[in-house]
């Protein structure tokens, strides 16, 4: 078999399990499958950019970000293989390349001869690192793993996913599926244009691998006796390397097209060959990349400026269960949106710009896309990089070992009184207490009396079960009108009943529920002693449940916020970050964002388990720290 | 130009303007109300109409066990079918071939002691009873509050309905479509509920997708408190078949739950009154708020069950239960005259009592463990 038809079989196997990994990150499959779990993000751990990358920012390698290995180490000795057999976007641009190739032979050679434009990609790569150096992780805006989880999580599967919903259910939503989409499809449209534009110009991956390969024992080697400088060997190469003369080490892709095409057989795949035909180095000049590392410092500081992520934080930044503190957060997350894909409710979106440039693509959650289910840990499973810890179902609702600890709070519930069905508009309600999940419910209510409109009425004459009432006389009258109630107005039902209250003289107040009513009497249930005088003010009062917020049991799931029937875009109970517990670790930065709502002490797990240097000491008991 | 091209293109330029024409005119809205056409609403049959049940049969059969192993549980349910099928079995109920659709209330995430949601030992014992009386299929499904993968995983009725060969059906926004709970109005416009004679549902969309296949529907129920009803138990199941925004209608939560009784004849209703939670309703999460019930209560009359179930095991009074009130007076409005099953295709009394009296309630006591 030819090397190539071998290098097409693997190509097709890689995007296949790709697209598999894909699929199954769904709650349901993962729940069926559960040690796929341990797969599905198999491709963006084998990105030695994501553990690279992670590295510089956090100073550790996370665990299956160890993997990268298994590629950085054979590209140190045969070059970028991973980019034409491994990587499952330069596949996709392989295979788009030749469905929709109009070039002929003489075209083709010259859309695949080398570019200085192709150096771009080193730039683009020092500016990631050089801004990871001080912490802010970007590598995921274009790495090409990390990119075609994303494109295909919010712009590619939902689509695919809508003439099937009958098949496997719902589509997620998300706002910004259209930009995410649309720099994919760019992308891929550029192959038109320049075969392989993102591999060979912008991947800052492939510019890693590239600088890897310097050193590569293996290449591929034109022996110049043989060759007769037909450029035949560059109709089908993939990196635009130069094979036909000296080859571009950093960009050959080891696609093997050259040494297929070549009539004279006069390329091979060879070690350790002679120095003079190689070019070692990427064609980069070092004060451009000392800018380029300048621009990527610049950026960070611009983001760090801006106090989106500290001091202006957004309470709507609301992170996943079991995700650590924000700045570590930040100096995490690859914006690969697998969490995104595997939430079963669709309550993760990808931001904006709610926590600052640098949060660009990172999960928030949005409580009328779906709520935090109570006892999912799924999004910290599939996260490849400890962004958000895997954490179980005991220690995200502070069961069983962690209870002294306490349950995990993504942030608080608040109540907007004015939209309140039973706090500003007298109509009972309190879905919100039912579905609260946790228990005691964090949302429990109490029984308030509010004056119905137009309520206060003057009593004409009394018994001692029933008031005849009269208007207040309007100026110029001696009486007030008789009262026009509709016949049973008062009388209540299941969920809210009236009650009258009359002032007496002195200002004391008696109460009594209403039984029943016509048109100007209310008949009392039981018996008014003394009997009220004539011309007392009796006020009529609704009485209903309001519900209000135990912010010491409340953990931010959201339920509440989705379920709630004041149905706009600000509903009558929202949760916002405040109180959530991964900042009430120790760090100054956390607490900056940190706001106490309960009057236990409690520290989020997540955080303590996930020190950011490991050796640190140990760790004082949380408690002592919340005084 | 050629005679022959001048037929050719003119003959071209005709098809295209007829066809142009027709089409218009195919499409043609003269009135301009096209976009306010509704889809036109579903109906449901009464699950119970085709059931050939004897008046004099007991409408409640109740049956206690002493245990809550699998085994204990499936006995339970055997034994409270069977006091209604007169013998063992369901053999009055399902027949062969039937497509039978379980409603369990798989409204939460919540493992089974939790008491949140239907026992799935339970269901398991139904989905058996079902097969065993020749049901060609049997389908769990429910639309539930939270995330519905989660909440069939976490109750374990996914688990229990695979493994007996049921299907279970997990709710999408496409397998929703408009009921019309009530008949529409004589010139076929859509019944609008009267709030004032507590009516809350005239057309409204319901998980159609399960019932579409269905003809014999059987809830079953757990029976745990509510903040809002004070009960869940048999006519507030149905609440899981509702789409849409349905938690609006919570305002006015008794005159819903009385219309969905209305809404759904059941064939046959069995309130798992295996564990019960007694407070903390409807979502529960501490194992303080649930009891042992140890029953398994099967019947034709869904209020008198609810009832029964109320006082029984839930230990309330059922007279302040505004809602089976309402279903009462519901079931008389639709069918005037006296509630015999026989005219009015359904029975329905929240005064089990009366069935006591009547001899129309049998109970059984199961042994536990084998």
């Amino acid at each position: 078999m030819r090397i190539t038809t071998v290098r097409i079989l693997v190509q097709t196997v890689m995007f296949g399990l790709f697209l598999a990994f894909v699929l199954l990150t769904t709650f349901t499959h993962l729940n069926d499958w559960p040690s796929a779990k341990w797969v599905v993000s198999k491709f963006l751990e084998v990105d030695p950019l994501v553990g690279i990358a992670t590295a510089i920012t956090t100073h550790t390698v996370y665990r299956g970000l160890l993997w990268g290995l298994v590629i950085l180490i054979p590209t140190l000795f045969l070059g970028r293989i991973f980019c034409n057999w491994i990587c499952p976007f330069g596949i996709f641009h392989h295979f788009i390349g030749w469905v929709f190739n109009r070039r002929n032979t003489k075209e083709k050679i010259d859309s695949n001869r080398y570019r200085p434009l192709f150096a771009l990609k080193y730039y683009i790569l020092v500016g990631f690192l050089a801004a990871a150096v001080f912490g802010c992780l970007q590598i995921g805006l274009l790495d090409p793993i990390v990119f075609l989880y994303r494109a295909f999580t919010i712009g590619v599967l939902p689509v695919a996913n809508m003439p099937t919903q009958s098949l496997f259910g719902d589509y997620h939503m998300h706002a910004n599926a259209w930009v995410v989409g649309s720099l994919f499809l760019f992308f891929v449209s550029m192959n038109w244009v320049i075969p392989r534009f993102f591999c060979r110009a912008v991947c800052p991956l492939g510019a890693l691998l590239g600088v890897l390969s310097r050193y590569a024992f293996w290449r591929i080697d034109r022996d110049p006796d043989k060759c007769v400088n037909c450029d035949l060997c560059l109709q089908s190469c993939e990196g635009a390397s130069d094979p036909h003369k000296q080859l571009r080490m950093a960009e050959c892709f080891v696609c093997f097209n050259c040494i297929e095409d070549c009539p004279h057989e006069a390329l091979r795949f060879a070690f350790l060959p002679s120095r003079r035909q190689e070019i070692r180095s990427p064609d980069i000049g070092r004060r451009h990349a000392v800018f380029a590392a300048l621009v990527g410092a610049l950026f960070f500081g611009w983001t760090k400026a801006g106090g989106k992520s500290t001091q202006d934080f957004s309470s709507k930044v609301i992170r996943p269960p079991g995700s650590v503190e924000e700045q570590e957060f930040l100096a995490r997350c690859i914006k690969c949106a697998q969490c995104i894909r595997v939430c079963p409710t669709n309550v993760l979106q990808p931001a904006l710009f709610e926590s600052g440039a640098e949060g660009l693509w990172t999960p928030i959650l949005n409580f009328r896309m779906g709520a935090c289910q109570h006892q999912c840990t799924a999004c910290g499973h599939v996260c490849p990089t400890g962004a958000i810890q895997r954490i179980t179902v005991e220690e995200k609702l502070g069961l069983g070992a962690f209870e002294a600890v306490g349950p995990i709070r993504l942030g608080t519930a608040h109540f907007d009184l004015g939209r309140c069905l039973p706090w500003s508009k007298n109509i009972s309600c309190v879905v919100c207490e039912e579905v609260c999940p946790v228990s005691p419910k964090a949302i429990h209510c109490e029984y308030r009396q509010m004056l119905v409109r137009d309520g206060k009425k003057l009593v004409r004459a009394a018994t001692a079960t029933a008031l005849t009432l009269v208007d207040s006389p309007a100026p110029g009258q001696a009486v007030g009108a008789p009262c026009t109630f509709r016949p049973g107005e008062f009388k209540g039902d299941a969920s809210l009943s009236y009650h009258v209250q009359v002032y007496r003289a002195g200002g004391l107040v008696r109460t009594y529920p209403i039984a029943d009513n016509d048109a100007d009497t209310l008949v009392v249930d039981g018996v008014m002693d003394p009997v009220p005088p004539a011309a007392a003010v009796a006020a009529i009062h609704v009485q209903l449940k309001v519900p209000k917020i135990d912010t010491e049991h409340c953990i931010g799931c959201g339920l509440c916020e989705l379920e709630c029937p004041v149905v706009g875009d600000r509903r009558a109970v929202y949760v916002t970050a405040e109180g959530e517990t991964r900042s009430m670790s120790y760090s100054e930065r956390a607490r900056n964002r940190s706001l106490r709502l309960t009057r236990t002490a409690d520290a989020g797990r997540a955080v303590e388990e996930n020190p950011r240097r490991p050796g640190s000491g140990e760790m004082p008991d949380p408690r002592s720290l919340l005084s | 130009m050629s005679r022959r091209e001048f037929l050719r293109r003119g003959g071209a330029t005709l098809v295209a303007a007829g066809a142009a024409t027709g089409g218009a005119l195919w499409l043609y809205d003269p009135t301009g109300k096209a976009g306010l056409r509704q889809p036109s609403p579903q109906r449901l049959p009464n699950y119970f109409a085709t059931v050939d049940y004897p008046v004099s049969a007991p409408r409640i059969s109740i049956a206690r066990g002493g245990a809550l192993d699998p085994q204990t549980v499936e006995k339970m349910v055997r034994a409270a079918v069977g006091g209604l099928n007169g013998g063992p079995g369901l053999s009055r109920f399902i027949r062969k071939g039937d497509v039978v659709l379980l409603k369990p209330n798989v409204g939460f995430e919540r493992a089974p002691q939790f008491a949140a949601t239907t026992n799935p030992d339970v269901v398991r014992a139904v989905i058996r009873l079902c097969r065993e009386a020749g049901a060609s299929r049997v389908l769990v499904a429910d639309n539930p509050i939270e995330a519905a993968p989660n909440c069939f995983a976490r109750s374990g009725i996914q688990d229990a309905a695979q493994r007996e060969g049921a299907r279970v059906l997990i709710p999408a926004n496409v397998h929703f479509t408009p009921l019309a709970i009530r008949e529409p109005n004589p010139d076929g416009t859509p019944y609008r509920p009267d709030p004032a004679r507590h009516e809350a549902l005239g057309t409204w969309p319901v998980f159609w997708e399960p019932l579409r296949e269905a003809n014999k529907v059987i809830g079953i129920p757990i029976i745990k408190d509510h903040n809002l009803c004070y009960a869940s138990m048999g006519l507030k199941n149905w609440y899981g078949l509702l789409g849409g925004r349905r938690n609006q209608f919570h305002q006015a939560i008794h005159d819903i739950i009385s219309d969905l009784g209305l809404m759904l004849s059941p064939t046959l209703t069995i309130v798992d009154g295996t564990r019960v939670m007694m407070r903390n309703g409807p979502t529960g999460g501490s194992l303080s708020d649930v009891k042992d019930g140890n029953t398994v209560v099967a019947g034709v009359d869904p209020l008198a069950c609810d009832a029964w179930c109320y006082e029984n095991l839930l230990e309330r009074d059922p007279a302040a239960l505004r809602y089976l009130d309402l279903a009462q007076a519901k079931f008389g409005e639709q069918e005037a005259g006296p509630r015999s099953y026989a005219e009015a295709g359904r029975f329905g009394t929240r005064h089990w009592t009366d069935y006591r009296n009547r001899g129309l309630i049998v109970e059984t006591v199961v042994r536990s463990g084998e």
